[in-house]
Order: structure tokens, then sequence, then C-alpha cells
């Protein structure tokens, strides 16, 4: 953070950046890629089924597809984001459109493995590069969170904003000691919602009359969630970071004791202000009192 | 030659038993030396003991969870962590019930992981899952003798396609890899007690024994009754002439001789991290980097010079390699394994670095 992005009296405390391993459910799609690469390889050219796949290229191709959509099928159902079963159809389009474009489309036993894996491997070179975009600045009066390739994003909070903190740690966080923060701001910003919906159909009739019907449900949760870069994401340490935070807001917010007690102090304050007036009050009237007193005398002397 | 009657209504049954339990023991004390090393590589590998903690926790969980399901107590509460794991039962059943769930809890993550990796092999291995039959001495049948020559029998032909197996693995074959790499992870957390950060208490073999001793004499009702079904299962087996006895006990046999194979090759890769920790700076990354390095080498090599030992060659090598590469970086970058000659020599050098 420069010195002039700096407020009056602010003193950064932290300057974070997420865990490289913090990003697992991006980089897994990558580590698929890679250890179906390698296998593809060794099903193609080495295994005792090559035999199926040598001169074949369709097949090949067809079974590499094949695996690597019913993949991103189940880790699309799994996380309910679609965009990862169009990203390995992307992967496998591009592949085919590069294999006849090129006229790669014979050397396919190398091809397919080489670009599998050179495919992942630019995955995680994204992956690294959206990771290292995150920066997350902590100081004694607000939390800056700052992320993006492209298009930069920043949300600034200031403590005495925050109504809710969530922070969770997975199995990897709690071996490498990294978690992620949420901070929940009183416009209900670092909030989502899970939606589940359930619905049927049912026909009746079979040539002239048809009747159809459709009936469903459905229910919403709101929970704790926001983008990488609005949350502090997998931040280490998790829990001297939680701390901070937590101190930080609990410093920043005024519970209904302090209230009382501000309440008192001014009060106090007016009565010391209404005293002080009087006072001067006093020793003005007494001042006055004991000048004419002394004109009085220069007078009769 | 006559069998006794008393051999074999009295002593025959305890034959398996006693193999198992001797294979067990062995486990055990090959846990202690897996403890031992995790212990000391636990200031310089935090994340990776947390990862060892967090296994061997999973598998006593999921088999304190079994031991639920099996007793019908059903789960109402599930939390797993790196360093804790809890699970509930629905409804408390006492008695028997808690017991067996108890015996699950204690006794489960021996053997579980084992039998993972027992099903793994079942694809991979040609053979060695035959259970040896009672030997043509028909008069010797169903003794004492006879039972645990079986045994030893069915355990030796496993162990010899296990050992052969191990031997001539591929590391290039997907499967194969992925079996040593299951291995290696399961052998890893095949123990029943979490390594601490710090040692709130002694947990060690005898810990472990005690807990099971404890099992055993809070109702011994109830492993009284499982040796009388044992027995009963003996006799049922020598009166339908069939060996299913032995049969089952070689099976708790084998996932013990897969545990300890596990732990073992475990324990060679945390000493391969405790010896490695005494290199300095980036050079403790090059024993690991030559392991796959020399490997590979080693296959094109014997590609292109074909041999009937190709696998068992190649990890040869591997393993050869990795321990010439370690020993050299610790004489020469380490003040390991340097006579006081050379420590001696070595500071006159830097002394006179000093003085120039």
């Amino acid at each position: 953070m420069n010195e002039d992005e700096l407020l009056k009296g602010e003193k950064v405390e932290k300057i974070l950046s997420p865990h490289p391993l913090s990003f697992m459910r991006f980089q897994s799609l990558s580590l698929f890629l890679i250890i179906w690469g390698i296998v593809a390889g060794w099903l193609i050219n080495f295994s005792e089924w090559n035999n199926l796949f040598s001169d074949n290229e369709w097949l090949t191709i067809g079974v590499w597809g094949l695996v690597l959509l019913f993949a991103g099928i189940i880790a699309s159902l799994i996380t309910v984001r679609w965009s990862i079963f169009f990203l390995y159809l992307i992967v496998f389009a591009g592949g085919i459109a590069l294999m006849l474009s090129a006229g790669w489309l014979d050397t396919y036993g190398i091809f397919i493995p080489f670009y599998t894996v050179s495919i992942s491997i630019i995955g995680f070179l994204m992956v690294e590069a959206y990771r290292r975009s995150h920066k997350y600045i902590i100081s004694n009066q607000r939390i800056t969170f700052k992320g993006g390739i492209v298009t930069k994003r920043e949300r600034t909070l200031r403590y005495d904003k925050i109504t809710d903190i969530n922070a969770k740690q997975g199995i990897i966080g709690q071996i490498f000691g990294f978690g992620t923060i949420t901070p929940i701001s009183q416009s209900g910003f670092g909030l989502g919602s899970d939606k589940s919906f359930a619905g049927g159909g049912v026909q009746l009739g079979e040539k002239k009359i048809k009747l159809f019907g459709l009936f469903g449900g459905g229910k919403e949760v709101q929970t704790p969630r926001a983008r990488s870069y609005y949350e502090l994401h997998g931040v280490y340490p998790y829990k001297e970071i939680k701390k901070i935070v937590e101190e930080m807001v609990q410093g920043n917010v005024i519970t209904p004791y302090q209230q009382e007690q501000v309440a008192f102090q001014k009060e106090q304050v007016d009565i010391q202000k209404q005293m002080r007036d009087l006072l001067k009050m006093q020793s003005e009237s007494k001042m006055d009192q004991e000048e004419g007193d002394s004109s009085e005398e220069e007078k009769e002397s | 030659m006559e069998a006794s009657p008393i051999d074999i209504v009295i002593f025959a049954p305890l034959a398996p038993i006693l193999g198992v339990i001797l294979f067990w023991f062995i486990q055990l004390v090959i846990i202690e030396s897996e403890k031992f090393l995790l212990s000391k590589i636990r200031p310089k590998h935090e994340p990776f003991c947390k990862f060892t903690n967090f296994l061997g926790i999973l598998f006593q969980t999921v088999c304190h969870a079994l031991g639920f399901t099996v007793t019908k107590s059903g789960i109402s509460d599930f939390y797993i962590s790196v360093d804790y794991g809890r699970v509930a039962p629905k409804k408390e059943k006492k008695g028997i019930f808690e017991w067996i769930s108890n015996a699950f809890l204690f006794i489960g993550p021996f053997f579980i992981p084992a039998l993972l990796l027992l099903i793994c092999l079942y694809f991979l291995m040609n053979g060695g899952f035959e259970i040896a039959t009672p030997s043509q001495l028909l008069e010797l049948r169903y003794t004492f003798g006879e039972q645990i020559t079986t045994f030893g029998a069915s355990l030796l032909a496993f162990s010899n396609s296990f050992f052969t197996f191990l031997i001539n693995i591929d590391l290039l074959h997907p499967a194969h890899f992925g079996f040593l790499l299951l291995m290696i992870f399961l052998g890893m957390g095949m123990r029943p007690s979490y390594i601490g950060k710090e040692k709130h208490e002694r947990v060690d073999m005898l810990y472990d024994l005690k807990n099971i001793g404890t099992l055993i004499l809070y109702k011994p009702i109830y492993p009284i009754i499982l040796f009388v079904m044992a027995y009963i299962f003996f006799y049922i087996s020598f009166w339908l002439g069939q060996n299913w006895y032995v049969a089952l006990f070689a099976i708790l046999g084998w996932l013990s001789i897969i545990s300890i194979v596990s732990i073992v090759i475990a324990d060679m890769i945390l000493l391969l991290i405790r010896t490695t920790d005494e290199i300095p700076g980036k050079w403790k990354v090059f024993p690991y980097t030559i392991m796959p390095v020399s490997y590979v080498l080693a296959r094109i090599l014997f590609f292109y010079i074909p041999t009937d030992f190709t696998k068992p060659a190649s990890i040869l090598i591997l393993i050869l390699s990795t321990i010439i590469v370690t020993y050299v970086l610790l004489k020469r970058k380490s003040n390991r394994f340097k006579t006081e000659r050379d420590i001696k020599q070595l500071k006159k050098k830097s002394k006179g670095e000093k003085d120039e």
C-alpha cells in the first residue's frame, strides 16, 4: 500500500496474500488434467490395451474426451458450478481443433498427453497469477481487499461497519495453518445464498389429448460467502489474523455499557462546564464589586 | 501318527489365533518406530505430521462410526479435524453393542487401512490369495501343529506373491504407482494414537495395549463369548471337512503383513526426511529429485539393454542412488561422517579465509 493511500493516522498492521494451496478447488481441476494426461499417455502407448487405440484416432479422442467431460459433469454437480464442465469442454474442443487444423491427427498418441499436461500447466500458472493478484491490507482503521488480474477490484471495510465475522478452515487449511475470514458488513456484503430446487413433470394421455404438469419447490439458505477478493481468503497464519481482526472490530465497536459510559461522561462534562460558567460569573461579579468598592474609597479619599 | 482328541478339541483352534496375535504384536512394535520418527521430524515438518495425524484420526473415526453402524446404534454426530475426531451414536446402546463399537475403535485402525490395500492388491497381484489345504497327512489334520502349519503356509504363499509384486512394481504404471502412494499414505496413518505437539500423556504401544486390555477386562464375558464362537466355528469347519477357520484368520494375517510392510516403507520415507533435514540449504531437495530421475534413467537404459530384471533392477538403482547421493551430501555439506582430521582441516581452511 502506498503512503498516499493511507488515511490520516492510519497504520498498516499486516499485508497478506492467500496461501499457495488456498485455491485448491481451482488447482485440483489442473491436477486432474495432469493425472488424466499421464494416464491417457500410458493407456494409449504402453498399456496392455494399447492395441485398442492403435490406428484408431477417433476412438482414442472419444475416450479421452468422454472421461474429460464426465469428470467435468461430476465436478460441476458437486460444486454447483457449470463453468467447470464448460472449461473441460473448451479443453476438449480446443484439442480437436488444434489436431485438425495443424494436421496432428496421426500423432494423437503423443499429442493428447502432451496437450492435456500443457493445458494443466497453463491452468496452474493462471491460478497462481490469480492468487498473486490478491492483496489484503489490515490497518488500524480498516481492511482493504484488492484482487483481479485484468479488472482490479477493491473493497474497503471499516471495523465499525463489521457486524459479523465468519471464519472457516478446511482440512488442507488445518494442516498448513491457513483459513478464510469473511467479514460481513452492515449492508449484508459477505453474505450469499444456497438455493436448492426440486422439480418433476408428468405427462398424461397418449395420442390426441396430452396433459403436462410441472411441480417443484425451492429452498434458500443464507450463508456467508464472498468473492476471494472481497474476503480474507486463505490467509496465513489463520489464528493470528483472526485474532487481530476480532480485536480490531472489538476495539471499534461501542458496547451498550460503553455507550452508557460515554453518555455519563458527557453529562459530567456538561455539569463541569456549567460549574465553570457559574464560577466564572461569580468571580466576575466579585471582581466588579471589588472594583466598585475601591472606586468609592478613592472618591471618599 | 494318532492325533489326541484334546489337541483337536482344545489346542487346534488356538493355533491361528496365536499366529494373528503374534503378527499384530509385531505390527504394534513397528508402529512405535513410526511414532518415534514422526515425533523427531515434527518441529521441522509440522504440516506433514498434521497430515499423518489426520489420516490416523480419519481411520479411527471411520472405524468408530463403522462400529456404531454395525451395532445399529446409528450416528448422530460425526466430526473430524486434524487433531480431533468425534462420533456420537443416535442411540446409546450398552452391553455387547457398546463393547463391539469400542472394539472397532481400538482394533479397527490396525486392520481397516490394510483391508483397503488388500482390495487393491486383489486386482494388481497375480495370485497369492489361496488358502493352503491341510497336508496330505490325514492323521494330522485339525491338530494344533497342522493348523499352525496351514496358517503359516497361507501367509507364506501370500507373502511370496506380495513381495514378488513389490519387487517387480512398475513405477511407470499408473495403478502400481498409485498403489505405492496409497500404501505410503495409509502406512503413515496406520496407528491409533495421535502424535501431539506437546506430550500431555504417554501415547505409545503400552498405551494402546492398555486400551485394549481395558476393553477386554471391562466385560470379560464378551471376549469369552467371541472365543467360544471361534471354537464353534472351528468345530463346524472340522465337521464339514473345510478349512474356513484357518482361512478367516489367514486373512487377518495377510492384513497384518500388509500393515507391517506399509509401515516399514513409511518408516523408510520418514528416515529419509529426517536424514535430509541435516543437509543445509536447497541441497536437501536433491535426494528427492534423484529418486524419479534415477528410476526413469534406469528404465530407459534397460529399454535399450533388455534384461530379465528390468523393474527390480530399476528400483534397486533408485534406492542405491538415493542412499549414495544422501550420503555424499551429508558428508560434503554437513559435519556428519566427517573425521576429526576433516574437521581440523575445515577449521584451518575457514581460519585462513578469515585471515585473508
